[in-house]
Formats: structure tokens, sequence, C-alpha cells
């Protein structure tokens, strides 16, 4: 990139399992909230904002072009233009790297980078063999036409498609991601007991950052509808009561025969939005502001869908080749926690001379992660994974901490369904 | 800009018409030096009249006016080569607005309503009458003797803008209906959908009135040039006319309702329920049904007169005068610029924030929601803020159940509202509205800190019920941008708003409250800085004399049924436990310390509050125990507690008449109202009877507290009170206003508006 960009500040909702107390709000409801409450936090003028990008994947039908419905209901001018864009699960880091494009080539000067998901939300709908009746039955004008189109119905028909569980299978490899899991931790040998005591490990860290209010730091309450009588303030997946023993009964959930991967060592589905406000650096100069900090350079790397899992290590060996940085230039990292089995492949590939060789043409391993140093407040497997904006998440929670450490440097990276991998270089201000 | 080329439209139709004149030669009638209609024929035969009344900003049915429409109907009858003829009006959203009230006013006697009924029924069975089809091109209010006028007409074409209503809303001034309206109406759209319109009085916009049938088609206003062409092409044909009468027959379950007896029967019988549960105390909605139910199917010229007759049984009553008042103090109330403002500098604002998440609190945040103001809600936890959020929804639910709100607009709204624990985001706002607990210190500690946090430009308001904004202001270091701004609860109900000025009040801050208030859609009163300001300074003394009652041996459900009978929207017991039985005795020791003996509080009412310690209907305990869908009972505990007080106080307790009760709560009112004129709470009588009507329910059809003294005579008031003190104590010292008045024979108002 020409310069850095500068991110102001960031806020997120909190992320709930979908079902739970934020299912009563719709992704650009989510997006709305966290929307407002920055650009009050930020005591920014509304009409200075160039665009509002959002990051959505299971964009809502009642609000085509979402971004531009959150930005209306987060109160910004009718003037203000917005888009919506998507990279599957790197949507939210797609919202703010499409930011800096248009920011570097001149096109704007200040914009909202949001990432948003209501995975309560995604609807079921009816198969292709109904649709196709339904459009006969319009068709039909004389009473016999219908009858005889209605003769057509056969009641499986009926059998609903149920969005999410679609959305989160790969088209091209006919893969769930459950099962891009399975097919790496049979790669890495990550066994099951190396996956349950990774998903705990997240566990507890996640429940350490929320009682010591880091996490707090990040998040607006947010009102409960239908009937707003209560506000959630917190993210509700961390188990206080999880250990061992409890996620050694869970059966495996996408190999029910020889698998490994459960729900207990997967993220589950969440709903929740994060928003950031982005410019360049000498732009923040210009104005006085003071940023929480800096995206220096980002990557995005593709690999076979089936093992879209390791896209993390993909895009950062690109991300490094970009800026020359090395891994040990991270004092933080945030790895999303789609599945402890991806993470800890990752892991494994980062610190293997083999695999670098091999994907990389490197004599040696791209660097190991300490442990110490990785999702240090827990991660997607206790936090959730609202889709589309967990990547706007990664980047906030990770420029805090820099902050609260007084860290320089981080890596923000990402598996992406349908075999992609993000990698964002983040420095403290 | 819809507005904008609608103008165009009629304005091009009028040079149209100047054309016309020209080739054909016009028949213009002259009363004055400029007539109100001016009518055109093309050398098709195709006729247009313009209404276009002189020195007024609207058009309406006066005494002249009805003249001219007279002679202009002569003209016409003269006229061979009309075909068709269009009445348009020259006014920029208004058709013809109604009749002029003020003549209304006037009428004193059943002859005179009469007259005047008959009078407009014959100039319109004229108008139905003339040889050619009419059309009223109904672009804008189109109300009362407006409506009817159109109802007169062959055909009706309204458009589709806004402003455009149609309906005969008489029944909210106390009349029904006298120039036909309650005849043509159910003839032209069937008995159910008039009396939906009759007797709610609720008009509907041109694509509503075109789906009735009382509309034969509505068009773009936009296209309003291209469009009434075409419909007058249509009227010039039998077989168009035929089309146009054939599409307003009835269908569905409303046709099989009104086409036999048995159904019609069950139509009247529902909405007769309807009317005594809505309109209670109204005479006029139950006599506008009496009227269509019993003239439905008869002969035109019979319902006309039976119409009439039922005009005059209305219009020269107190209940009339009484609406009719209202209908004045509130228009001139919208009138009166508060002192010194310029421009509306409510107009410029677009952000609030709400000190206080309890029930007034998240209300006012929802009328600012409502109203396009995004608005911060504070409170001391997120809990405590959650109500707020929870108190704006179910006023939204409400709406969207009733269809005045739609799913979409409701989450918009809510999304309008953020909340906080500090004062984040309070440097947005444009105005603050302080609304936390009652009590000064409290009040004064949280307008001190907010002000470390807003801008020096903002107002600052205070939702006080009673609490003096003289003292308050002291805790301000810029007090000059402080002002009382009191809502009623609930927000979203109760229409008034009381503006209080404090001693350091600027005038510009005064201003800009009260232009707040009418963005927000509420009527705001300007009132001075006593303790209860105004509303609660009446109200509250009613509600402990009920008291006082109660413990000389007064029934408590007695006391609450005669109060409910004479039209309060509940009695004083129920609204006591409404309001908070805690609530009410807190104002009503601050009006006791304000007052003096006058304002004593009633032991009984002090010992239900502080030592049994009842709350009321949110707690389900109070004078009632509250159950489930607003049924309630009397709360067994409050007999024994009556008694003990009694006993205490050695009174031997005794039964007391409904009159006296009335006449104890009535004239408690009508004292500390002579009181508030006395010492110029209030500017006018007229405001003042106004703010009880919608500050407390007070039945407008009774005009309000100063209403019912001069009903009463100001003389036997005194009479009565000085009767009360002598029973009772100081109290009902009556006032030295009213003292004077019933000396010099004087009256609150002027003898045309009350019974005459």
């Amino acid at each position: 990139m020409r310069e850095r960009l500068a991110i102001i500040d960031g806020l997120r909702t909190p992320f709930c399992k979908a079902g739970g107390p934020l299912a009563g709000s719709s992704a650009d409801d989510l997006a709305a909230r966290a929307l407002r409450e920055l650009l009050v936090r930020t005591d920014f003028p509304v009409n200075r904002i160039d665009e509002v990008i959002v990051g959505n994947v299971a964009q809502p039908i009642e609000a085509a072009n979402v971004a531009r419905v959150i930005a209306l209901k987060a109160g910004l001018p009718i003037t203000t233009i917005a888009s919506t864009v998507h990279r599957n699960c790197a949507s939210g880091m797609e919202a703010i790297t499409t930011a800096a494009n248009r920011i570097f080539s001149g096109e704007g000067e200040i914009y909202l980078a949001v990432g948003t998901e209501s995975m309560s939300n995604i609807p079921l709908i009816y198969g292709r063999k109904m649709t196709q009746l339904f459009g006969n039955l319009m068709k039909a004008k004389t009473f016999g036409q219908k009858l005889q189109t209605w003769m057509g119905f056969r009641p499986q028909y009926l059998t609903p498609i149920i969005g999410v569980q679609v959305g989160l299978t790969d088209p091209v490899c006919g893969l769930n991601m459950g099962q891009t899991a399975e097919i790496l931790a049979r790669e890495f040998h990550a066994s099951r007991q190396d996956q349950d005591e990774y998903a705990l490990m997240s566990h507890q860290r996640a429940l350490k950052a929320q009682a010591e209010g880091r996490l707090g730091e990040e998040i607006i309450p947010i009102p409960v509808p239908p009937k707003y009588d209560a506000m959630q303030s917190a993210d509700d997946g961390p188990r206080a009561n999880q250990d061992l023993a409890a996620l050694a009964k869970l059966k495996p959930y996408f190999d029910k025969v020889a698998g490994t991967v459960t729900v207990g060592n997967a993220c589950p589905l969440t709903d929740g939005a994060a928003a950031v406000l982005v410019m360049s650096e000498s732009k923040a100069k210009e104005l006085g502001l003071k940023p929480l900090g800096y995206l220096r350079e980002y990557a995005y790397a593709a690999v076979e869908g089936r093992r879209m899992g390791i896209g993390p290590v993909h895009a950062t060996a690109k991300l490094l080749d970009k800026t020359g940085l090395a891994m040990r230039d991270f004092d933080l990292i945030e790895l999303n926690e789609a599945f402890a089995a991806q993470v800890i492949a990752c892991e494994r590939a980062f610190a293997s001379d083999d695999y670098a060789r091999k994907h990389f043409g490197r004599d040696k391993a791209l660097g190991a992660i300490d442990r110490d140093r990785l999702n240090v407040n827990g991660g997607a497997i206790a936090l959730g994974h609202p889709v589309g904006a967990t990547g706007a998440r990664l980047v906030i929670t990770l420029l805090r901490e820099l902050r609260r450490r007084g860290m320089q440097r981080g890596l923000a990276t990402l598996c992406i369904g349908g075999g992609q991998g993000a990698a964002l270089a983040i420095e403290a201000a | 800009m819809a507005e904008h080329m609608a103008g165009n439209a009629i304005r091009t139709a009028e040079a149209d018409s100047v054309e016309g004149r020209h080739d054909v030669g016009t028949g213009v009638v002259r009363r004055n030096d400029k007539p109100a209609f001016t009518l055109s024929v093309d050398g098709e035969g195709v006729g247009k009249v313009v209404f276009d009344l002189p020195g007024e900003k609207v058009n309406k049915f006066s005494a002249s006016v009805i003249l001219e429409l007279g002679d202009l109907l002569d003209a016409l009858a003269k006229r061979a080569d009309i075909k068709v003829l269009a009445f348009v009006s020259g006014k920029p959203d208004v058709f013809i607005a109604g009749a002029d009230i003020r003549e209304l006013q006037n009428i004193t006697i059943a002859a005179d309503a009469v007259a005047k009924a008959r009078a407009g029924q014959l100039l319109f069975q004229r108008v139905h009458d003339l040889p050619f089809p009419t059309i009223a091109v109904i672009d804008g209010a189109c109300l009362g003797g407006g409506c009817e006028f159109a109802l007169a007409c062959s055909f009706r074409l309204a458009t589709d803008a806004e402003k455009t209503s149609i309906g005969l809303p008489e029944v909210t001034l106390g009349i029904l209906p006298g120039w036909g309206g309650t005849q043509r109406l159910p003839r032209l759209v069937g008995p159910k959908q008039a009396l939906d319109m009759i007797l709610a009085g609720k008009p509907l916009n041109g694509p509503k009135a075109f789906k009735a049938g009382l509309a034969d088609a509505c068009v773009a206003r936009a296209f309003l040039d291209i469009e009434l062409p075409r419909f007058i092409a249509r009227c010039l044909t039998s077989e168009g006319r035929d089309a146009l009468r054939a599409n307003r027959k009835p269908h569905g379950t409303s046709k099989m309702l009104e086409g036999n007896p048995f159904g019609r029967m069950l139509l009247y019988r529902g909405a007769r329920k309807l009317l005594r549960k809505k309109s209670r105390g109204m005479p006029a909605p139950f006599k506008a049904l009496e009227v269509v139910r019993q003239t439905y199917g008869g002969g035109i010229e019979a319902g006309l007169q039976r119409e009439a007759e039922a005009f005059s049984e209305l219009a020269p009553t107190s209940e009339c005068k009484c609406l009719i008042d209202c209908f004045f103090a509130s228009e001139a109330l919208k009138k009166i610029e508060a002192p010194k403002s310029g421009s509306d500098p409510a107009k410029a604002m677009t952000s609030a924030a709400v000190l206080g998440a309890g029930v007034m609190g998240g209300g006012i945040a929802w009328l600012f929601a409502d109203r396009d103001l995004a608005v911060r809600v504070k409170d001391i936890s997120w809990d405590a803020v959650a109500k707020a959020f929870h108190t704006a929804n179910e006023y939204n639910r409400a709406l969207v159940k009733i269809r005045k709100l739609k799913e979409g607009d409701a989450s918009v709204r809510m999304q309008r509202i953020s909340g906080t624990v500090d004062f984040n985001g309070f440097r947005h706002a444009d105005v603050i509205v302080e609304a936390v607990v009652e009590d000064m210190g409290v009040k004064k500690k949280v307008l001190a800190e907010l002000e470390n946090h807003v801008r020096d430009e903002a107002f600052i308001a205070s939702n006080t019920s009673s609490l003096s904004i003289g003292e308050m202001g002291r805790a301000l270091r810029h007090p000059e941008r402080f002002v009382g701004m009191h809502f009623f609860n609930p927000v979203n109900r109760m229409p008034l708003v009381e503006v209080i000025p404090g001693a350091a009040s600027s005038p510009e801050a005064v201003a800009a409250i009260v232009a707040l208030s009418r963005r927000l859609g509420k009527t705001a009163v300007v009132v001075k800085d006593c303790p209860g300001f105004l509303v609660n300074r009446i109200l509250l003394p009613y509600m402990n004399e009920a008291a006082w009652m109660l413990q000389e041996g007064g029934d408590l459900e007695l006391i609450d049924k005669v109060m409910y009978r004479f039209g309060m929207p509940m009695g004083p017991f129920t609204l006591t436990d409404e309001v908070g039985i805690d609530v009410g005795a807190k104002v009503a020791k601050i009006l006791a310390m304000g007052y003096g003996e006058r304002m004593n509080v009633a032991p009984v009412l002090e010992h239900i509050s502080h030592d049994l310690k009842l709350l009321g209907a949110k707690a389900k305990r109070g004078f009632y125990l509250h159950q489930d869908k607003g049924r309630r009972v009397p709360n067994p505990e409050i007999s024994p507690a009556v008694k003990s007080v009694r006993d205490k106080l050695g009174v031997t307790p005794r039964a007391l008449t409904p009159e006296e009760i009335l006449d104890r709560c009535m004239l408690t009112m009508v004292n500390e109202s002579a009181r508030c004129l006395e010492e110029k709470v209030i500017a006018k009588p007229a405001f003042l009877d106004l703010a009880m009507v919608m500050g407390t329910g007070f039945p407008p059809q009774r005009g309000g507290p100063l209403h019912y003294a001069d009903q009463l005579g100001v003389k036997t008031v005194v009479d009565r009170l000085r009767r009360l003190q002598d029973r009772h104590g100081m109290r009902f010292k009556p006032s030295e206003l009213l003292v004077g008045m019933a000396a010099r024979g004087d009256r609150f108002f002027s003898p045309a508006s009350v019974d005459g």
C-alpha cells in the first residue's frame, strides 16, 4: 500500500449464538447499532463520511445492498453512498481493504468499514421443484390450468433447503466446511484430543478476557428485541463449566463414523456486527485524530476448496513476501478459529520446513507460532463466528490488545470458505 | 415538488377558463368586488367553476358564500350550453374546508339551527338537481360542508396528494352533518362505511376514498392536468357515466351485512356498542347513528328533514359550544408565537438526549425518535437504559397494531434511540430533557454534572411535574438556556406540554422549547413557575379532596363512579392508582408546602401511602387490586385503613350523596383554576380550560373547569364554596377573583359560547 491506513476507532456488538438474544435483530439492525455508536463515540461529523462499505455473507433478502440500509438506519445523511462487499468469511476484512483501495486510488478520503452477520435470520427456502410449481401457478390462467399444475405437486417438494447449511457448503468441491476441517485434521494429524484441548483453551482465554473487562471495551450493549426489555452486553459463547471430559463426550458432527470435529471444537453459528472508521494516515494527521492503529499491508491467497482452512498460511506467506516482514515480527496473532483442527493445521504448516518448501519455494518454515501470542483473548470457538463480521472483529480485538500490551505489530488472518485466506499486517499507533 | 406541480395544474386550468370566457362569455356572479366563484365554459360545453374565496387562505361556506352559490346556481340553470361542469378550487391543498365554524357558534336556538341546516340542504339539492353532470375535483381538504357539497355533485375525482382528505368530522365539534351528509354518504358508500366515517369523524385520503366508493377516481396530483380532461370526457357520455356509477357497488361482506334488515340491525348494534366505549358522554355521534338508522332506505326529503331536526337538537347545546371553544382555543394556541422568536429554532434540531430512562424518559425518547430526532438516553445502569427501549417499543407496537406504523419504520425509529451509562455522545445533543426522579436535590446534582458534557448552545429542559424551575436552574452555570418542559404520562397519548420559564430562562430558550413541543406534535402552553404549574396544581387538590371525602365516610367506588359518569376518563382513586400513590403523595406534599393549608394532604392519603406503602397500579395494589386485562376490585385493605384514621381523628362517618361528591370535586378544581388566573399562571381562561382537557382528559364537551363554572353560574359557585367552607374549612374559601366576578355578575366566557 502507498501509505498506512489509519483505523481511528472500532466497536462491535456482542457476539451471540444463533437463535439467542440477538436473533430478533436483522444483520442491518445489528450493524446500524454498532455504526451509530461508533459515530457518536468518535464524535466524527457524519457528512464527512465518503462511503459506508459493508461485508456481509448471507445478505438479507429484505435489505438488498444491506450497506445502504445500514447507513440510513445508523443516521448517515441520505447523500452518503454505500456498497456491500463479499469475500465469504473474510467479508469484514474485505470491507476494510476495499476502503483502503478506494482511499489510495483517490476515490474518497474517509470510510466506514463494517462487517455484519445474522446467522439466525438466514432463511429456509423452497427447493427448485416447488419454486417451479409456484412459477407455473402464477402463469396458469384458468382454473383447469391451476388444477393441473397442483396435480404435479408432491409432498417432498415441501422439504426446505436450509440456507445456513447450503451456505456453509462449497458447491465446487461439494464439501461442508466441517468436512474440509476433517481433511486438514487428517493431513496434519490433529487428533481429537489436540482439537479438544485447543477448544478448551479458547474458552478459558475468552472467559478471562471477559472477566477482566478486555472484551467489554470493544463491545456496545444492544437492546434485545422483540420486547426490548433487556440489554445484551457480553458475548454468550464462552462456557464457564467447559472441561475436557465434557468435550470428549460429544459425537463427531460432520463425519459421524471416523471423524474428530465436533460442535465443541468448532465455532458456533453466531450473530454480530463490527465497525471501524478508517482514513489514510496522512488524513488522520491532518485532522489531528489519534488512531487506534494502522493497517500496513494485506494479502489474499487461494487454495483448494477442500483445504480451505489452511488459507491463512498461504495468505500470510504472500503478506510476508509483500512486506519483507518475518513471522517473528508479529507480537500478537489473531488467527480465526473456524475449527480447532484448522487452527492446529495452520500452526503445523507455519512451523513446517517441508510445507514452506513445497508450497512457497522457501528453504525454511515461515515460522512457528508461539501459542502465548496466538488468540490471547480466545477466539471464534468460544466467541463465535458471525461470518461477515469476524474479519472486522479480529482487527479491532488485535489493535486494542496491542495497545494494552504496548506492543507494535500484529497479524490478523482468517480462512475463507471456498478456499482462500486473508492476512492483514496491523500496527499499533 | 409534487405540490408545486399541482399548483401549476390548477393555474393552468384557470388560464384555460379565461380563454373560455373569451370564447363563449361568462355568467359570473358578483356579490362583492371579487366573486368567490368564477364560471367559464369552453366551446365543447365543458364548464368549470373555480371556487376561490377572496381574502381567505381556505375555501369555506360562510353565509355570503352560500348566497353567492345560490346566484351561481340560478345562472347555471339558465345555461343550455353546458354539457358537464367541474368544480375546482383556486386554493392550494384545499378543495372546501367546510362551513364557517364561527357562524355555528352563534346558533343559540333550535329554530335558527333548523333554518341554517335547511338552507344548506336546499342549496345542495339544487346542485344535485342541475340538468348536467357535475364533478367535484378534490385536490386537498374536502371536509364537513365541503364533503357534503361534493356528495351533491354527480361525480368526485380525488387526487392522491397527502393533503387530500375527504370526510365528515362534524361529530368532533358536537354536531352532525346537517347539509345532507347523513343522507347522501350512506346512499353512496353503504351504511357501514358511512357510519365508520361519520361516527369517528375521521376523513379518508384519496386512495381510500376511491376504494370506499366515495371518489369515483383517484389520480396522481402531478398528472391532474392530463387526468382531469380524461375524466371529464368519460362524464360526457352516458356509457362513461354508467361505468363510473357501476364501479361504486359495494361488494363482499359489507354487501351481505347491509343488504338486509337483519344485517343492518347487527351493524347498528355494533356501532352503538363501539360508541359507548369510545364516545362516552358525547351526544353527537349517538344522534348521528340514530339519524342514519331511522332514515336509511327512506326518501331523501324525509331524511333531510330528520337530519335538520337532529342538527337543531345538537347545535345549540353547551356540549357543542364547549367543543367549538376547545377547537378555537387550540387553534389560537398554535398561532401564539413564544416571546421574541425569529425563525423556528426547533427545525434545525437533529439530535436530542434524555436523562433518565423511566417511563417518562422512555416515552420522551420515543417521541423524539418518532419525529426524526436521534436521541441518546442515559441512565445509571444498562438495565435501567433497557426500560427506555422497552417503553419506546411498546408505543411502536401499539401503532403497528392499528396499522399507523409499518414494521420497517418501527425498526428505523428504534434505531434512532441509543443508550449510554455515561455522558458519551451528549455533546451532539441540540436539546437535553431531564427526566430523573422527582427530587430537587437529585435533579440539581444531575443538571450540574450534565452541564459539563453539553455544548454551550444546547437547550436544557426539565420534565419535572411540580418542582421549581427557577430553583433547579441555580444548579447551572447558564440557567438562561434552561426551561421546564412538562410532558404528561403516557407521552404517546397525552397531547399537552407545559412549558415553564424559570426566573432566569431566556425568551429564546422558551421559544425554542415551545417550538420543539410543536415539532413533537404536542400543544404547548406556557405557564408560570409555581408549585405544580397549572395542570397538577388544579388536579392534585381534586384527588386530595376525594381522599378527604373517603375519610369522612364517602364510598370509594361511588366517588369514582360519580366522576366517571361526569365524563372524566377515570375516577380520582383510579387515577391516583394509575399515577402511583407514592408519586401522587409526593406531589401533594410539594403542593402543600407551596400553598399551605388549603392543600394539606388528607391524612388518609398520607396513611395509605406512608404507612401502608401501597403504590397503585404499577404494583397491582392501591385503592384497588389491579388484575389482568385492566380489571380491578376495591382493595380490602383500604376500608380498615380508613377506619383507623377516622378513629384516630375522632371522625364519625357519614354517607355522601353523588351531588355533594360532584360539587366538592368540581368546585375544588374551579376554585384553584380561578386562583391560577388571578396569579396569571396562564394567559387566558380558554387556554386554562384547554390545558385541563388535554392534560387530564377533562371531558371536552364540558369545556373545562371554567366553562363548568360559567354553566353553573359564578354566583352559585361562590355560594356553594362558602357553604363548603363553613363545613369543611378554609380550603374551600372562594378565591377573590370568583367573589368579585359573582358580585359583578361576570362570566369567564362570552355568553354566546355557553348554554344560551
